[in-house]
């Protein structure tokens, strides 16, 4: 854990101006398996110091590796920020006055879950869950094991004596496998296991993971029989899976409020009905349904206390995410999403746990109200754009026939303008899942959680004709 | 430019030399590193201002030692002695729990050289010249055009490989880098979101001198008022340089590198030799190129890089396979295994290209998922036109493309004589035929 270098460091010097201090170490591991041969086995750690300084409304950042008791490398860095903001402001002339003070405070987030794991641990998992794969599949075409642990940790010290010191801590396993299908073509499908939590309470031991597998060969098997998707626009359920994608990259970076200065959709529709009125979406701080987010943020990067975030309140978009300086120009409040990746990184507006919230109805009753089209259950990535036009690689899914699921599909594509396509939801299911995995990027990455039930949307489906 | 091994600053060999020390204390068998010292200069505009002057000192060190062909491998970013023994006993530590694998090793002994290019200082003040006159002629030729953000970084790394073979590599790069997001607005209506990255020497450049810049600008403008249309057709994509980068890093990934062939799922695992595409496609990873500063001389795994042909006239020459990945498959490690790619020259004038198209689509941007292992891919068309009868006709939205990336390089009926040169890739662009589009 981080030993707190900055208290003296503060406490003698001070801050000069608008100043945020951060030491921070993300630490990773990794440990992939190919076939059964090890093609990765690495730990590795990024750690230092970070100083942003305000002057005149011109930001100066600096950073640099290593994060000691020295004071001196404490004061470059904080001296090079400084710098930095004295060059722009005397380039630019902003005359802007410092942010509003907040009280001060002091808090500590996660740092009981600071639990060492050894490589070898990792490493024995993975080969578990391989072995049994290999056992198990023998027919396989391939099959990939891979296991990451990234744990980010932040020390923050702001000239309004805001101190925080926080772990969130992410371990994950992905299982890939690859089949062919009667064409003799390769079929690929991916699951992620685990999520928010260390190595060791999230993957005990291997075996409780059998079933899974066990079900994610079931699944490829019929995707190895799978038909194309139809294309054009279909009545389609998305899975939380895909409703959470949705909710992140189509609506939720166009109500980032940078992007909306730039001119993303989110501008001009505040306050307007965006989606049907089922539709109800949260950036969430740190805890929802009575546990903690799969990214728990309780101070952001800026000192701000993190607090949940509506976006859309029963189909009317009412809310931006803001760091300090957009919610002073929007007179809005900022809520704690302005979050830097790595110590050299600085702080930019990301979500933290975007979430579509239940609705009332029973997903199998909303399969069988549709007479023709598709359950989609897992996604591969997703892109939008400012317009709030989007798309979502789709690995699994099933065609729904007079109201019950039918064969398999083969990799499609969904897309659509995301305003346009909430309002077709007519059913929104009642249970939320997490996507909890996720990795944003947006200057820098960042981890992300994403949320949601089953939708019911009519959505283009970018199939083969 | 190329020299005998010589690295300016002592502190990034002194700490290869102790990593390689440690190593062969420990009880490895053998073991390599890669030091660098960084110092990243940033210029940042956003929302409307130059918002940020920003400085990365960084130090990064990543090391690999095989004990009994075990490997073990750590990443940090200090030199601090006593960080260094740790990291490599935490390898030390990864090893001794990992399964043996034969293909595993290290590069062997070879002329020990160094690479250098660049500039090693920033010019902050001629950085913040070229980003006022790019806002400045922005709003002079292209009004509608809104950044969304706007980075000039320099970037100054000298970084050294070392092995426990003898290998002695180091590339000292300082370049520059523009980099930016922007949409095209008029009152409430907007673009889809596009930009362009450059890679160049010398800031003092104006950055709308250049051809693709303003194309890319003009393109977008055109983009505020887009058209959808309903249905299903089979007919011809265009696709811009820009957008053929992206479709070639998918043809990398599924046909020709160390996961697609390891794993054996690459459709092309048994057809070097052979005809894989049209005769029109050829195209090569370079590792020097007079108007490519961004490629890259040293590959990841501790070789000089040579440029290489991947595809000639149609025919696949080589892979693109790490020492590893060769080892893996019993194929020949190849001489490039980065990502800096030149697509030769056609012989069809752009003009003619899209005056041969029936209907189909002059593709800028595709954002779509990852091709499947067999090459499958569906996404949606961006900053993309509708081409009816030869003639560019209006701005699409809600359009997607699927198709898939062998048959697409097979139905390259036409490559442009016309390219563009990001500094990290030089590409023209390329007419292919049988892709399925559909509207709403």
């Amino acid at each position: 854990m981080l030993q707190d270098h900055l208290h003296d460091f503060v406490t003698k010097h001070g801050f000069t101006g608008y100043t945020e201090l951060r030491a921070q170490q993300n630490r990773n591991r990794s440990v992939a398996m190919l076939n059964g041969s090890l093609v990765s086995n690495s730990s590795g750690i990024s750690k230092g110091i970070s100083a942003r300084v305000v002057k005149g409304g011109a930001y100066g950042f600096a950073s640099a590796t290593g994060y000691g008791e020295d004071p001196d490398a404490i004061a470059q860095v904080v001296n090079a920020a400084s710098q930095n903001a004295a060059f722009l402001d005397h380039h630019v002339q902003r005359g802007q006055t410092d942010f509003a003070s907040v009280q001060p405070f002091t808090r500590k987030d996660g740092l009981e879950q600071d639990v060492a794991v050894e490589q070898s641990y990792l490493l024995g998992m993975v080969d578990d869950l391989d072995s049994y794969i290999a056992e198990r599949f023998p027919k396989l075409l391939s099959r990939r094991v891979f296991a990451r642990v990234l744990d980010m940790e932040k020390l923050l010290y702001t000239s309004d004596g805001v101190v925080s010191h926080s772990l969130v801590p992410r371990s994950n396993v992905y299982i890939f496998m690859t089949a062919e299908d009667k064409d003799g073509q390769p079929v690929e499908l991916y699951k992620v296991l685990g999520g928010y939590g260390n190595f060791l309470d999230n993957f005990k031991n291997a075996e409780e993971y059998f079933d899974k597998i066990e079900k994610q060969h079931e699944l490829l098997m019929q995707k190895a029989e799978g038909v194309y998707a139809k294309p054009g626009i279909q009545t389609v359920i998305l899975d939380y899976d895909l409703a959470g994608i949705l909710a992140h990259e189509a609506v939720g970076h166009t109500v980032e409020a940078d992007f909306v200065q730039t001119g993303s959709v989110g501008g001009p529709m505040f306050g307007k009905q965006v989606a049907s009125e089922k539709i109800s979406l949260v950036d969430i701080a740190h805890t929802a349904f009575g546990e903690l987010a799969p990214v728990p943020v309780f101070v952001d990067d800026e000192g701000t206390p993190a607090q949940d975030q509506m976006l859309i309140e029963n189909g009317i978009l009412n809310g931006y995410m803001h760091n300090k300086e957009s919610a002073r120009k929007f007179g809005h409040q900022a809520n704690g999403n302005a979050r830097a990746y790595d110590f050299s990184d600085e702080p930019l507006i990301r979500m933290r746990n975007t979430c579509i919230m239940p609705g009332t109805d029973k997903l199998e009753e909303m399969i069988a109200s549709v007479e023709d089209g598709y359950f989609m259950t897992d996604m591969n990535n997703g892109q939008a754009d400012s317009t709030g036009e989007f798309m979502f690689g789709v690995p699994m899914g099933f065609e729904i026939k007079n109201g019950k699921l039918g064969k398999a599909i083969k990799d499609t594509t969904v897309s659509g303008v995301a305003f346009d396509i909430l309002k077709t939801a007519d059913m929104v299911s009642d249970t939320v899942s997490w996507t909890n995995s996720g990795m944003c990027g947006k200057k820098q990455m960042i981890p992300v959680g994403m949320g949601g039930p089953a939708i019911k949307v009519k959505i283009n489906v970018g199939g083969r004709a | 430019m190329k020299k005998a091994f010589e690295v300016k600053n002592r502190a990034v060999v002194d700490a290869a030399e102790l990593i390689l020390a440690e190593i062969k204390a420990i009880g490895a068998d053998e073991g390599e590193t890669w030091v660098s010292h960084n110092i990243l200069t940033e210029l940042y505009y956003e929302l409307g201002k130059i918002s940020m002057v920003r400085t990365v000192f960084s130090d990064k060190v990543s090391i690999k030692l095989l004990k009994d062909k075990r490997k073990g491998a750590v990443t940090l970013n200090s030199f601090d002695p006593v960080d260094i023994k740790q990291a490599v006993a935490e390898a030390w530590q990864a090893s001794q729990s990992a399964a043996p694998d034969e293909a595993e090793g290290i590069a062997e002994l070879q002329e020990n050289v160094s690479f250098s290019s660049g500039r090693e200082k920033p010019d902050l003040d001629m950085m913040y010249q070229q980003l006022v006159g790019l806002l400045a002629d922005v709003k002079s030729d292209f009004p509608k055009i809104s950044f969304d953000s706007i980075g000039i970084e320099h970037n100054h790394s000298e970084k050294v490989y070392a092995n426990t073979n003898g290998v002695r590599l180091s590339d000292d790069v300082g370049l520059y880098q523009l980099s930016n997001m922007f949409v095209a607005k008029d009152q409430d209506k907007s673009s889809s979101f596009n930009y362009f990255g450059t890679v160049y020497e010398d800031p003092s450049e104006r950055v709308t001198d250049s051809d693709r810049v303003r194309r890319v600008f003009d393109d977008t403008q055109q983009q505020i008022e887009t058209e959808q249309f309903e249905g299903s057709f089979v007919g011809d994509l265009v696709i811009m340089p820009g957008c053929l980068e992206n479709f070639i890093w998918y043809v990398g990934d599924t046909y020709l590198q160390d996961g697609a062939l390891i794993s054996g799922t690459s459709p092309w695992k048994d057809k070097l030799g052979e005809q894989v595409s049209s005769p029109l496609v050829s195209f090569s990873l370079v590792a020097e190129h007079p108007d490519l500063p961004g490629a890259s001389q040293l590959s990841g795994d501790g070789y000089v890089a040579e440029n290489m042909s991947l595809i000639e006239g149609g025919v696949l020459k080589n892979f693109s396979l790490s020492r590893y990945g060769a080892a893996r498959t019993g194929l020949k490690r190849s001489a490039n295994n980065g990502g800096t790619f030149v697509f030769d020259r056609g012989e069809t004038p752009l003009e003619e290209l899209i005056a041969g198209v029936e209907k189909g689509i002059l593709l800028g941007r595709f954002s779509g998922g990852n091709p499947s292992p067999a090459g499958d891919l569906s996404g949606v068309a961006k900053n993309s036109f509708l081409i009816e009868n030869g003639k560019v006709t209006k701005a699409l939205s809600e359009v997607m493309i699927a198709g898939n990336l062998g048959d697409m390089l097979r139905d390259t009926v036409a490559v442009s004589q016309e390219r563009e040169n990001s500094g990290y890739w030089l590409l023209p662009w390329i007419r292919v035929k049988n892709v399925t589009i559909s509207g709403k």
